[in-house]
Protein backbone atom coordinates (compact mmCIF):
# COMPACT_ATOMS: atom_id res chain seq x y z
CA UNK A 1 0.00 0.00 0.00
CA UNK A 2 2.47 2.39 0.96
CA UNK A 3 4.62 1.46 -1.94
CA UNK A 4 1.79 2.55 -4.40
CA UNK A 5 0.60 5.94 -2.53
CA UNK A 6 4.31 6.45 -2.71
CA UNK A 7 4.06 5.76 -6.51
CA UNK A 8 1.21 7.59 -6.75
CA UNK A 9 2.76 10.92 -5.34
CA UNK A 10 5.73 10.42 -7.41
CA UNK A 11 4.11 10.46 -10.43
CA UNK A 12 1.63 13.07 -8.89
CA UNK A 13 4.54 15.63 -8.24
CA UNK A 14 6.03 14.60 -11.76
CA UNK A 15 3.13 15.40 -14.04
CA UNK A 16 2.93 18.96 -12.49
CA UNK A 17 6.35 19.72 -13.30
CA UNK A 18 5.66 18.57 -17.09
CA UNK A 19 2.67 20.62 -16.90
CA UNK A 20 4.25 23.77 -15.65
CA UNK A 21 7.87 23.12 -17.73
CA UNK A 22 5.03 22.71 -21.12
CA UNK A 23 3.36 26.32 -20.07
CA UNK A 24 6.70 27.95 -19.85
CA UNK A 25 7.73 25.91 -23.35
CA UNK A 26 4.10 26.64 -25.20
CA UNK A 27 4.34 30.18 -24.19
CA UNK A 28 8.08 30.84 -25.59
CA UNK A 29 7.13 29.14 -29.05
CA UNK A 30 3.67 30.89 -29.39
CA UNK A 31 5.41 33.74 -28.54
CA UNK A 32 8.59 33.34 -31.14
CA UNK A 33 5.82 32.23 -33.71
CA UNK A 34 3.81 35.15 -33.47
CA UNK A 35 6.47 37.88 -33.57
CA UNK A 36 8.13 36.26 -36.59
CA UNK A 37 5.60 38.14 -39.02
CA UNK A 38 7.45 41.61 -37.22
CA UNK A 39 10.80 40.25 -37.54
CA UNK A 40 10.90 38.96 -40.92
CA UNK A 41 8.68 41.83 -42.20
CA UNK A 42 10.47 44.49 -40.35
CA UNK A 43 13.73 43.31 -39.66
CA UNK A 44 16.22 45.80 -37.82
CA UNK A 45 13.26 48.53 -38.34
CA UNK A 46 11.77 47.33 -35.05
CA UNK A 47 14.72 49.12 -33.84
CA UNK A 48 14.03 52.45 -34.38
CA UNK A 49 12.20 55.34 -32.39
CA UNK A 50 9.09 55.46 -34.86
CA UNK A 51 5.59 53.57 -33.42
CA UNK A 52 2.93 54.62 -36.16
CA UNK A 53 0.69 51.80 -36.63
CA UNK A 54 -1.68 53.65 -39.86
CA UNK A 55 1.76 53.80 -41.60
CA UNK A 56 3.42 50.47 -40.27
CA UNK A 57 6.23 52.08 -38.69
CA UNK A 58 6.76 49.61 -35.01
CA UNK A 59 9.32 51.65 -33.33
CA UNK A 60 10.16 49.69 -30.31
CA UNK A 61 13.03 51.57 -28.78
CA UNK A 62 11.70 54.45 -26.79
CA UNK A 63 9.68 51.17 -25.07
CA UNK A 64 12.40 49.39 -24.39
CA UNK A 65 13.94 52.69 -23.03
CA UNK A 66 11.01 53.07 -20.89
CA UNK A 67 11.01 49.82 -19.39
CA UNK A 68 15.10 50.09 -18.34
CA UNK A 69 15.00 54.03 -17.13
CA UNK A 70 11.57 53.11 -14.90
CA UNK A 71 12.52 49.77 -13.94
CA UNK A 72 16.62 51.32 -13.25
CA UNK A 73 14.71 53.92 -11.29
CA UNK A 74 12.89 52.05 -9.14
CA UNK A 75 15.94 49.88 -7.96
CA UNK A 76 17.84 52.94 -7.54
CA UNK A 77 15.15 54.01 -4.64
CA UNK A 78 14.36 50.78 -3.36
CA UNK A 79 17.53 48.47 -2.75
CA UNK A 80 19.26 51.08 -0.52
CA UNK A 81 15.46 51.07 1.57
CA UNK A 82 14.78 47.75 1.28
CA UNK A 83 17.99 46.60 2.49
CA UNK A 84 18.26 49.00 5.06
CA UNK A 85 14.56 48.00 6.52
CA UNK A 86 15.97 44.65 6.09
CA UNK A 87 18.93 45.17 8.33
CA UNK A 88 16.55 46.76 11.04
CA UNK A 89 14.03 44.54 11.36
CA UNK A 90 16.17 41.58 11.56
CA UNK A 91 19.12 43.06 14.00
CA UNK A 92 17.64 45.91 15.76
CA UNK A 93 14.04 44.73 16.58
CA UNK A 94 13.08 42.77 19.25
CA UNK A 95 12.70 39.65 18.61
CA UNK A 96 8.74 39.61 19.39
CA UNK A 97 8.08 42.60 17.25
CA UNK A 98 10.33 41.05 13.85
CA UNK A 99 7.54 38.82 12.71
CA UNK A 100 4.43 41.18 12.64
CA UNK A 101 6.35 43.76 11.39
CA UNK A 102 7.45 41.62 8.40
CA UNK A 103 4.31 40.14 8.17
CA UNK A 104 2.67 44.37 7.69
CA UNK A 105 5.69 44.83 5.39
CA UNK A 106 4.96 42.14 3.70
CA UNK A 107 1.23 43.08 3.30
CA UNK A 108 2.64 45.72 0.84
CA UNK A 109 2.99 43.06 -1.45
CA UNK A 110 -0.66 41.80 -1.47
CA UNK A 111 -2.15 44.82 -2.51
CA UNK A 112 -3.26 44.69 -6.25
CA UNK A 113 -1.24 46.57 -8.60
CA UNK A 114 -4.92 48.90 -9.93
CA UNK A 115 -4.83 50.25 -6.51
CA UNK A 116 -1.38 51.41 -6.52
CA UNK A 117 -2.22 52.78 -9.56
CA UNK A 118 -5.49 54.63 -8.70
CA UNK A 119 -3.14 55.81 -5.26
CA UNK A 120 -0.79 56.78 -7.77
CA UNK A 121 -2.79 58.90 -10.37
CA UNK A 122 -5.41 60.55 -7.67
CA UNK A 123 -2.14 61.51 -5.48
CA UNK A 124 1.31 60.77 -6.17
CA UNK A 125 1.36 62.50 -9.66
CA UNK A 126 -0.36 65.41 -7.91
CA UNK A 127 2.17 65.95 -5.66
CA UNK A 128 5.19 65.49 -7.97
CA UNK A 129 3.25 68.05 -10.20
CA UNK A 130 3.27 70.67 -7.06
CA UNK A 131 6.92 69.47 -5.86
CA UNK A 132 8.69 69.87 -9.08
CA UNK A 133 5.99 72.44 -11.07
CA UNK A 134 5.87 70.07 -13.93
CA UNK A 135 3.03 70.55 -16.31
CA UNK A 136 2.06 66.79 -15.76
CA UNK A 137 2.27 64.16 -13.11
CA UNK A 138 2.15 61.54 -15.37
CA UNK A 139 5.97 61.50 -15.87
CA UNK A 140 8.76 58.51 -15.92
CA UNK A 141 9.60 59.21 -12.23
CA UNK A 142 6.48 58.58 -10.97
CA UNK A 143 6.19 55.29 -12.52
CA UNK A 144 9.78 54.48 -11.07
CA UNK A 145 8.67 55.65 -7.35
CA UNK A 146 5.13 53.87 -7.50
CA UNK A 147 7.27 50.64 -8.56
CA UNK A 148 10.19 51.10 -5.92
CA UNK A 149 6.98 51.25 -3.87
CA UNK A 150 5.57 47.69 -5.15
CA UNK A 151 9.14 45.66 -4.97
CA UNK A 152 10.13 46.80 -1.30
CA UNK A 153 8.46 44.43 -0.45
CA UNK A 154 9.81 41.61 -2.06
CA UNK A 155 13.70 42.92 -1.22
CA UNK A 156 12.49 43.32 2.47
CA UNK A 157 11.58 40.46 3.75
CA UNK A 158 13.81 38.48 1.01
CA UNK A 159 17.03 40.27 2.69
CA UNK A 160 15.96 39.77 6.37
CA UNK A 161 15.32 36.39 5.76
CA UNK A 162 19.00 35.88 4.39
CA UNK A 163 20.56 38.01 7.80
CA UNK A 164 18.16 35.84 9.88
CA UNK A 165 19.15 32.89 8.64
CA UNK A 166 23.12 33.35 9.29
CA UNK A 167 23.86 31.16 12.31
CA UNK A 168 24.78 33.12 15.91
CA UNK A 169 27.64 32.28 16.38
CA UNK A 170 29.37 34.68 13.81
CA UNK A 171 27.55 37.50 15.71
CA UNK A 172 28.64 36.41 18.75
CA UNK A 173 32.46 36.11 17.74
CA UNK A 174 32.48 39.20 16.39
CA UNK A 175 31.08 40.59 19.42
CA UNK A 176 33.46 39.01 21.17
CA UNK A 177 36.52 40.52 19.04
CA UNK A 178 34.76 43.82 20.29
CA UNK A 179 33.08 45.22 17.27
CA UNK A 180 30.41 47.75 17.47
CA UNK A 181 26.86 46.71 16.30
CA UNK A 182 27.32 48.90 13.40
CA UNK A 183 30.82 46.83 12.14
CA UNK A 184 29.47 43.49 13.10
CA UNK A 185 26.61 44.06 10.33
CA UNK A 186 28.70 45.85 7.68
CA UNK A 187 32.11 43.27 8.05
CA UNK A 188 30.39 40.31 9.16
CA UNK A 189 26.45 39.72 8.24
CA UNK A 190 26.21 41.54 5.07
CA UNK A 191 29.02 39.56 3.17
CA UNK A 192 28.19 36.43 4.33
CA UNK A 193 24.58 36.95 2.97
CA UNK A 194 25.57 38.89 -0.26
CA UNK A 195 24.74 36.21 -2.37
CA UNK A 196 20.92 36.26 -0.84
CA UNK A 197 20.89 39.96 -1.33
CA UNK A 198 22.28 39.44 -5.11
CA UNK A 199 19.23 37.10 -5.63
CA UNK A 200 16.18 39.49 -4.04
CA UNK A 201 17.75 42.24 -5.99
CA UNK A 202 17.10 40.03 -9.19
CA UNK A 203 13.71 38.78 -8.56
CA UNK A 204 12.57 42.28 -7.27
CA UNK A 205 14.21 42.92 -10.69
CA UNK A 206 12.26 40.61 -12.33
CA UNK A 207 8.78 42.01 -10.55
CA UNK A 208 9.33 45.67 -11.63
CA UNK A 209 10.09 44.70 -15.53
CA UNK A 210 6.85 43.10 -15.83
CA UNK A 211 4.60 45.66 -13.58
CA UNK A 212 1.38 46.52 -16.43
CA UNK A 213 -1.30 48.16 -14.58
CA UNK A 214 0.32 50.89 -11.94
CA UNK A 215 2.74 51.77 -14.49
CA UNK A 216 -0.25 52.17 -17.16
CA UNK A 217 -1.96 54.55 -15.44
CA UNK A 218 0.75 57.38 -14.14
CA UNK A 219 3.25 56.90 -17.37
CA UNK A 220 1.32 59.01 -19.67
CA UNK A 221 1.75 56.59 -22.70
CA UNK A 222 3.80 58.33 -24.70
CA UNK A 223 6.11 56.81 -27.16
CA UNK A 224 8.77 59.00 -26.99
CA UNK A 225 12.33 59.24 -25.13
CA UNK A 226 12.34 62.27 -23.88
CA UNK A 227 15.17 64.96 -24.37
CA UNK A 228 17.70 64.94 -23.22
CA UNK A 229 17.54 61.06 -22.79
CA UNK A 230 18.08 61.64 -18.83
CA UNK A 231 15.43 63.85 -18.13
CA UNK A 232 12.85 61.27 -16.00
CA UNK A 233 10.19 64.11 -15.71
CA UNK A 234 8.91 63.67 -18.70
CA UNK A 235 6.24 61.24 -19.54
CA UNK A 236 7.02 58.32 -21.81
CA UNK A 237 6.56 54.44 -22.36
CA UNK A 238 7.19 50.85 -21.04
CA UNK A 239 6.64 47.62 -22.60
CA UNK A 240 3.98 46.68 -20.05
CA UNK A 241 2.28 49.59 -20.53
CA UNK A 242 2.70 49.71 -24.38
CA UNK A 243 0.91 46.32 -24.14
CA UNK A 244 -1.85 46.84 -21.47
CA UNK A 245 -3.02 49.89 -23.95
CA UNK A 246 -2.39 48.59 -27.59
CA UNK A 247 -3.11 45.02 -27.54
CA UNK A 248 -6.78 44.87 -27.89
CA UNK A 249 -6.89 47.05 -30.45
CA UNK A 250 -4.66 44.85 -32.80
CA UNK A 251 -6.26 42.69 -34.86
CA UNK A 252 -4.99 38.88 -34.41
CA UNK A 253 -2.66 38.04 -37.37
CA UNK A 254 -1.48 42.11 -38.36
CA UNK A 255 2.27 43.20 -38.25
CA UNK A 256 0.96 45.31 -35.56
CA UNK A 257 -0.09 42.57 -33.32
CA UNK A 258 3.25 41.09 -34.39
CA UNK A 259 5.05 43.80 -33.31
CA UNK A 260 3.03 43.78 -29.72
CA UNK A 261 4.20 39.89 -29.43
CA UNK A 262 7.62 40.85 -30.24
CA UNK A 263 8.20 43.33 -27.61
CA UNK A 264 6.49 40.57 -25.10
CA UNK A 265 9.13 38.54 -26.30
CA UNK A 266 12.09 41.03 -25.43
CA UNK A 267 10.56 41.16 -22.17
CA UNK A 268 10.15 37.29 -21.44
CA UNK A 269 13.60 36.69 -22.78
CA UNK A 270 14.75 39.52 -20.03
CA UNK A 271 13.22 37.94 -16.96
CA UNK A 272 14.37 34.79 -18.42
CA UNK A 273 17.83 35.93 -18.23
CA UNK A 274 17.33 37.24 -14.47
CA UNK A 275 15.74 34.14 -13.33
CA UNK A 276 18.85 32.39 -14.60
CA UNK A 277 21.64 34.67 -12.90
CA UNK A 278 19.34 34.49 -9.81
CA UNK A 279 19.31 31.00 -9.60
CA UNK A 280 23.30 31.10 -9.77
CA UNK A 281 23.65 33.68 -7.47
CA UNK A 282 21.64 31.64 -5.30
CA UNK A 283 23.56 28.20 -6.20
CA UNK A 284 27.16 30.06 -5.77
CA UNK A 285 26.16 30.97 -2.36
CA UNK A 286 29.49 30.00 -0.27
CA UNK A 287 28.21 27.92 3.28
CA UNK A 288 30.95 29.46 5.71
CA UNK A 289 28.77 28.21 8.33
CA UNK A 290 27.98 24.95 9.90
CA UNK B 1 -24.96 7.02 -0.31
CA UNK B 2 -23.21 9.98 -0.04
CA UNK B 3 -21.68 10.17 -3.49
CA UNK B 4 -25.41 9.28 -5.27
CA UNK B 5 -26.52 12.34 -3.36
CA UNK B 6 -23.83 14.42 -4.90
CA UNK B 7 -24.72 13.12 -8.26
CA UNK B 8 -28.28 13.82 -7.95
CA UNK B 9 -27.37 17.51 -6.42
CA UNK B 10 -25.35 18.10 -9.59
CA UNK B 11 -27.80 16.93 -11.95
CA UNK B 12 -30.57 19.01 -10.95
CA UNK B 13 -28.51 22.24 -10.59
CA UNK B 14 -27.42 21.73 -13.77
CA UNK B 15 -30.64 20.97 -15.38
CA UNK B 16 -31.91 24.21 -13.48
CA UNK B 17 -29.30 26.27 -14.73
CA UNK B 18 -29.46 24.72 -18.20
CA UNK B 19 -33.59 25.56 -18.05
CA UNK B 20 -33.10 28.92 -17.09
CA UNK B 21 -30.13 30.00 -19.33
CA UNK B 22 -30.75 33.43 -20.36
CA UNK B 23 -29.88 34.39 -24.09
CA UNK B 24 -26.91 37.24 -23.16
CA UNK B 25 -26.35 39.97 -25.78
CA UNK B 26 -22.58 40.72 -25.12
CA UNK B 27 -21.57 44.69 -26.63
CA UNK B 28 -18.34 46.57 -26.32
CA UNK B 29 -16.72 49.56 -27.66
CA UNK B 30 -16.21 53.33 -27.75
CA UNK B 31 -16.69 54.92 -24.55
CA UNK B 32 -18.53 57.83 -25.76
CA UNK B 33 -21.73 55.52 -26.96
CA UNK B 34 -21.34 52.97 -23.25
CA UNK B 35 -23.37 55.43 -21.27
CA UNK B 36 -26.43 55.32 -23.50
CA UNK B 37 -25.66 51.90 -24.50
CA UNK B 38 -25.18 50.41 -20.72
CA UNK B 39 -27.93 52.57 -19.39
CA UNK B 40 -30.65 51.77 -21.99
CA UNK B 41 -29.56 47.86 -21.60
CA UNK B 42 -29.99 48.21 -17.21
CA UNK B 43 -33.53 49.38 -18.10
CA UNK B 44 -34.25 46.98 -21.05
CA UNK B 45 -32.86 44.07 -18.61
CA UNK B 46 -35.44 44.94 -16.41
CA UNK B 47 -38.63 44.73 -18.85
CA UNK B 48 -37.03 41.96 -20.32
CA UNK B 49 -35.98 39.24 -17.59
CA UNK B 50 -35.11 36.60 -20.58
CA UNK B 51 -31.99 38.62 -21.75
CA UNK B 52 -29.11 39.19 -20.45
CA UNK B 53 -26.72 42.09 -21.39
CA UNK B 54 -23.22 42.68 -20.95
CA UNK B 55 -21.43 46.17 -21.86
CA UNK B 56 -17.80 46.46 -21.73
CA UNK B 57 -16.04 49.80 -22.63
CA UNK B 58 -12.30 49.51 -24.71
CA UNK B 59 -12.70 52.03 -27.68
CA UNK B 60 -13.91 51.98 -31.15
CA UNK B 61 -10.88 50.05 -32.22
CA UNK B 62 -11.31 47.26 -29.63
CA UNK B 63 -15.00 47.26 -30.21
CA UNK B 64 -14.98 46.77 -33.92
CA UNK B 65 -12.04 43.76 -33.52
CA UNK B 66 -14.07 42.00 -31.23
CA UNK B 67 -17.17 42.24 -33.09
CA UNK B 68 -15.23 40.89 -36.24
CA UNK B 69 -13.43 38.05 -34.47
CA UNK B 70 -17.26 36.96 -32.93
CA UNK B 71 -16.47 37.59 -29.52
CA UNK B 72 -19.21 40.14 -29.39
CA UNK B 73 -22.81 40.49 -30.62
CA UNK B 74 -22.47 43.95 -31.30
CA UNK B 75 -19.97 46.71 -31.34
CA UNK B 76 -20.55 50.46 -30.42
CA UNK B 77 -18.28 52.98 -32.53
CA UNK B 78 -18.31 57.14 -32.37
CA UNK B 79 -16.69 57.14 -36.11
CA UNK B 80 -17.39 55.37 -39.23
CA UNK B 81 -16.02 51.83 -39.90
CA UNK B 82 -12.90 52.96 -41.53
CA UNK B 83 -11.85 50.35 -44.99
CA UNK B 84 -8.51 49.03 -43.06
CA UNK B 85 -11.34 47.18 -40.79
CA UNK B 86 -13.60 46.21 -43.73
CA UNK B 87 -10.55 44.57 -45.22
CA UNK B 88 -9.93 42.93 -42.54
CA UNK B 89 -12.93 41.02 -41.83
CA UNK B 90 -13.81 40.60 -45.80
CA UNK B 91 -16.46 37.91 -44.95
CA UNK B 92 -18.34 39.64 -42.36
CA UNK B 93 -20.93 42.20 -44.00
CA UNK B 94 -21.29 44.61 -41.14
CA UNK B 95 -24.10 46.38 -40.26
CA UNK B 96 -24.40 49.99 -39.06
CA UNK B 97 -26.83 52.16 -37.26
CA UNK B 98 -26.49 55.69 -36.33
CA UNK B 99 -28.54 55.98 -32.72
CA UNK B 100 -27.44 59.50 -31.97
CA UNK B 101 -25.29 62.61 -32.93
CA UNK B 102 -22.35 63.96 -30.73
CA UNK B 103 -19.89 66.87 -30.87
CA UNK B 104 -15.97 66.25 -30.32
CA UNK B 105 -15.30 69.44 -28.61
CA UNK B 106 -11.72 71.34 -27.86
CA UNK B 107 -11.28 71.28 -24.25
CA UNK B 108 -8.83 73.52 -21.88
CA UNK B 109 -8.19 73.46 -18.37
CA UNK B 110 -10.18 76.09 -16.67
CA UNK B 111 -7.47 78.14 -15.49
CA UNK B 112 -6.63 78.96 -19.05
CA UNK B 113 -10.53 79.71 -20.10
CA UNK B 114 -11.21 81.90 -17.30
CA UNK B 115 -7.71 83.92 -18.78
CA UNK B 116 -9.40 84.48 -21.66
CA UNK B 117 -9.02 81.73 -24.05
CA UNK B 118 -12.47 80.78 -25.45
CA UNK B 119 -12.24 80.42 -28.93
CA UNK B 120 -9.32 79.18 -31.60
CA UNK B 121 -9.51 78.30 -35.28
CA UNK B 122 -9.43 74.67 -36.34
CA UNK B 123 -5.66 76.00 -37.61
CA UNK B 124 -4.66 77.05 -34.45
CA UNK B 125 -5.92 73.32 -33.16
CA UNK B 126 -3.77 72.10 -36.07
CA UNK B 127 -1.06 73.86 -34.92
CA UNK B 128 -0.84 73.02 -30.89
CA UNK B 129 -1.62 69.02 -31.73
CA UNK B 130 1.77 69.56 -34.07
CA UNK B 131 3.65 71.31 -31.92
CA UNK B 132 4.27 74.62 -33.81
CA UNK B 133 2.51 76.84 -30.88
CA UNK B 134 3.73 75.30 -27.53
CA UNK B 135 2.84 78.25 -25.43
CA UNK B 136 -0.28 79.21 -24.54
CA UNK B 137 1.00 82.88 -24.54
CA UNK B 138 1.14 82.91 -28.56
CA UNK B 139 -2.41 81.93 -28.47
CA UNK B 140 -3.38 85.39 -26.57
CA UNK B 141 -3.31 83.43 -23.21
CA UNK B 142 -1.04 83.43 -20.04
CA UNK B 143 3.03 82.50 -20.17
CA UNK B 144 2.25 78.95 -19.84
CA UNK B 145 3.51 76.00 -21.62
CA UNK B 146 0.78 73.67 -23.06
CA UNK B 147 -0.28 70.28 -21.63
CA UNK B 148 -1.13 68.82 -25.34
CA UNK B 149 -3.28 65.76 -24.77
CA UNK B 150 -3.82 63.08 -27.21
CA UNK B 151 -5.82 60.03 -27.50
CA UNK B 152 -5.04 56.41 -28.03
CA UNK B 153 -5.05 56.10 -32.00
CA UNK B 154 -7.78 53.48 -32.43
CA UNK B 155 -10.63 56.04 -30.19
CA UNK B 156 -12.91 57.54 -32.09
CA UNK B 157 -13.18 60.69 -30.90
CA UNK B 158 -9.56 61.10 -31.73
CA UNK B 159 -10.20 59.69 -35.53
CA UNK B 160 -13.46 62.30 -35.71
CA UNK B 161 -11.23 65.03 -34.19
CA UNK B 162 -8.06 64.81 -35.97
CA UNK B 163 -9.88 64.40 -39.53
CA UNK B 164 -11.67 67.90 -39.10
CA UNK B 165 -8.34 69.63 -37.63
CA UNK B 166 -5.88 68.39 -38.85
CA UNK B 167 -7.54 66.31 -42.54
CA UNK B 168 -6.09 63.10 -41.75
CA UNK B 169 -8.46 60.86 -39.17
CA UNK B 170 -4.66 59.27 -38.57
CA UNK B 171 -2.64 62.26 -38.28
CA UNK B 172 0.01 61.95 -35.47
CA UNK B 173 0.30 64.48 -33.11
CA UNK B 174 4.03 65.89 -32.87
CA UNK B 175 2.78 68.58 -30.23
CA UNK B 176 1.56 65.97 -28.08
CA UNK B 177 2.44 65.47 -23.97
CA UNK B 178 0.46 62.48 -23.15
CA UNK B 179 -1.17 60.01 -24.91
CA UNK B 180 -4.40 58.69 -22.85
CA UNK B 181 -7.43 56.51 -23.51
CA UNK B 182 -11.25 56.60 -22.67
CA UNK B 183 -12.98 60.04 -22.12
CA UNK B 184 -12.71 59.53 -18.27
CA UNK B 185 -8.91 59.44 -18.19
CA UNK B 186 -8.77 62.09 -20.24
CA UNK B 187 -11.33 64.30 -18.90
CA UNK B 188 -9.12 63.65 -15.22
CA UNK B 189 -5.76 64.46 -17.02
CA UNK B 190 -7.43 68.27 -18.28
CA UNK B 191 -9.09 68.47 -14.45
CA UNK B 192 -5.45 67.75 -12.87
CA UNK B 193 -3.76 70.32 -14.76
CA UNK B 194 -3.91 73.91 -15.17
CA UNK B 195 -2.56 74.25 -19.18
CA UNK B 196 -3.74 71.72 -20.44
CA UNK B 197 -5.78 71.07 -24.25
CA UNK B 198 -7.67 68.02 -24.63
CA UNK B 199 -10.33 66.20 -27.01
CA UNK B 200 -13.38 65.31 -25.29
CA UNK B 201 -17.09 64.22 -26.41
CA UNK B 202 -19.79 66.84 -26.01
CA UNK B 203 -21.28 65.43 -22.93
CA UNK B 204 -17.88 65.26 -20.71
CA UNK B 205 -17.79 68.60 -20.17
CA UNK B 206 -18.45 70.73 -17.01
CA UNK B 207 -16.97 73.42 -14.94
CA UNK B 208 -13.45 71.92 -14.57
CA UNK B 209 -13.26 71.19 -18.06
CA UNK B 210 -14.13 73.96 -20.17
CA UNK B 211 -15.43 73.28 -24.30
CA UNK B 212 -13.92 76.17 -26.46
CA UNK B 213 -16.09 77.65 -29.39
CA UNK B 214 -14.38 77.37 -32.69
CA UNK B 215 -13.64 80.18 -34.71
CA UNK B 216 -14.42 80.21 -38.22
CA UNK B 217 -12.55 82.40 -40.60
CA UNK B 218 -15.28 85.44 -40.48
CA UNK B 219 -14.92 85.83 -36.97
CA UNK B 220 -18.19 84.09 -36.10
CA UNK B 221 -17.54 81.92 -32.77
CA UNK B 222 -19.66 78.38 -32.65
CA UNK B 223 -20.35 77.50 -29.72
CA UNK B 224 -20.21 73.62 -29.10
CA UNK B 225 -24.28 73.69 -27.74
CA UNK B 226 -26.78 71.17 -28.76
CA UNK B 227 -28.51 73.45 -30.96
CA UNK B 228 -25.38 73.99 -32.83
CA UNK B 229 -25.23 70.00 -32.88
CA UNK B 230 -28.81 69.27 -34.27
CA UNK B 231 -28.23 71.99 -37.45
CA UNK B 232 -25.26 71.16 -38.11
CA UNK B 233 -23.11 74.56 -37.46
CA UNK B 234 -20.82 73.18 -35.23
CA UNK B 235 -18.20 71.69 -37.30
CA UNK B 236 -16.48 68.50 -35.24
CA UNK B 237 -19.89 66.37 -35.22
CA UNK B 238 -20.56 62.83 -35.30
CA UNK B 239 -22.80 60.30 -35.63
CA UNK B 240 -22.81 57.70 -32.68
CA UNK B 241 -23.54 54.24 -34.17
CA UNK B 242 -23.31 50.66 -33.43
CA UNK B 243 -22.86 47.44 -35.30
CA UNK B 244 -23.84 44.48 -36.00
CA UNK B 245 -23.16 41.34 -38.22
CA UNK B 246 -25.74 41.37 -40.25
CA UNK B 247 -28.82 42.11 -40.21
CA UNK B 248 -29.49 42.00 -36.17
CA UNK B 249 -31.88 39.07 -35.28
CA UNK B 250 -34.06 38.30 -32.42
CA UNK B 251 -33.31 39.41 -29.11
CA UNK B 252 -30.74 41.82 -30.12
CA UNK B 253 -33.15 43.09 -32.95
CA UNK B 254 -35.30 43.77 -30.37
CA UNK B 255 -32.86 45.07 -27.98
CA UNK B 256 -31.75 47.74 -31.03
CA UNK B 257 -35.23 48.79 -31.77
CA UNK B 258 -35.72 49.59 -28.40
CA UNK B 259 -32.71 51.98 -28.38
CA UNK B 260 -33.90 53.88 -31.16
CA UNK B 261 -36.99 54.23 -30.23
CA UNK B 262 -38.56 56.67 -28.01
CA UNK B 263 -37.72 55.30 -24.83
CA UNK B 264 -33.92 54.46 -26.19
CA UNK B 265 -33.44 57.69 -27.51
CA UNK B 266 -34.54 59.22 -23.92
CA UNK B 267 -31.07 57.94 -22.54
CA UNK B 268 -29.62 59.65 -25.81
CA UNK B 269 -30.50 62.87 -24.43
CA UNK B 270 -30.03 62.03 -20.62
CA UNK B 271 -26.13 61.50 -21.63
CA UNK B 272 -25.96 64.84 -23.05
CA UNK B 273 -25.78 63.81 -27.14
CA UNK B 274 -28.44 64.78 -29.92
CA UNK B 275 -31.09 62.29 -30.72
CA UNK B 276 -31.27 60.70 -34.24
CA UNK B 277 -33.93 61.80 -36.26
CA UNK B 278 -36.19 58.96 -37.74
Amino acid sequence: MSKLTGKIGKSYVLTSIIISAIVIVLVFIILVGNSWQAVSNLGWNLFSLRWNAPTGEFGILSMCYGTAIVTLIALLLAVPLGIMTAIFTSEMLPSKLRIPVKSLLELLAGIPSIIYGLIGIAFFAIWLQDLFQLQSGRTILTAGFLLAIMILPTIITLVDDALHNIPKQYQEASMGLGLYKYEIIKNTLLPIAKADIYGAILLAFGRALGETMAVMLVIGSIDKIPSPFFNVLSPGQTITSKLGREIAETSFGSVHFSAMIFMGLILFTLVFIITLFSQRANKKRIRLYE
Amino acid sequence: MKIKFILFLSCTTFCLFSCTKKESITISGSTTVLPVISNAANAYKNTHTDVNIIVNAGGSGVGMNQLGEEKTSMGMISRDITNAEKEKYPKTNFKVIAIGKDAVVAVVSSEIYDAGITELTLAQLAAVYKGEIKNWKELGGPDKEILCVDKEAARGTRHVFMEIVMGDKEAEAPGADLVLGSNNEEQTSIVQSDAAIGMLSNAWLNDDVKGLNIKMNDSIFIEPSLANIVNGTYPITRNLEIVTRGEPKGQLKEFIDYVLGPEGQKFVEEAGYVKINR
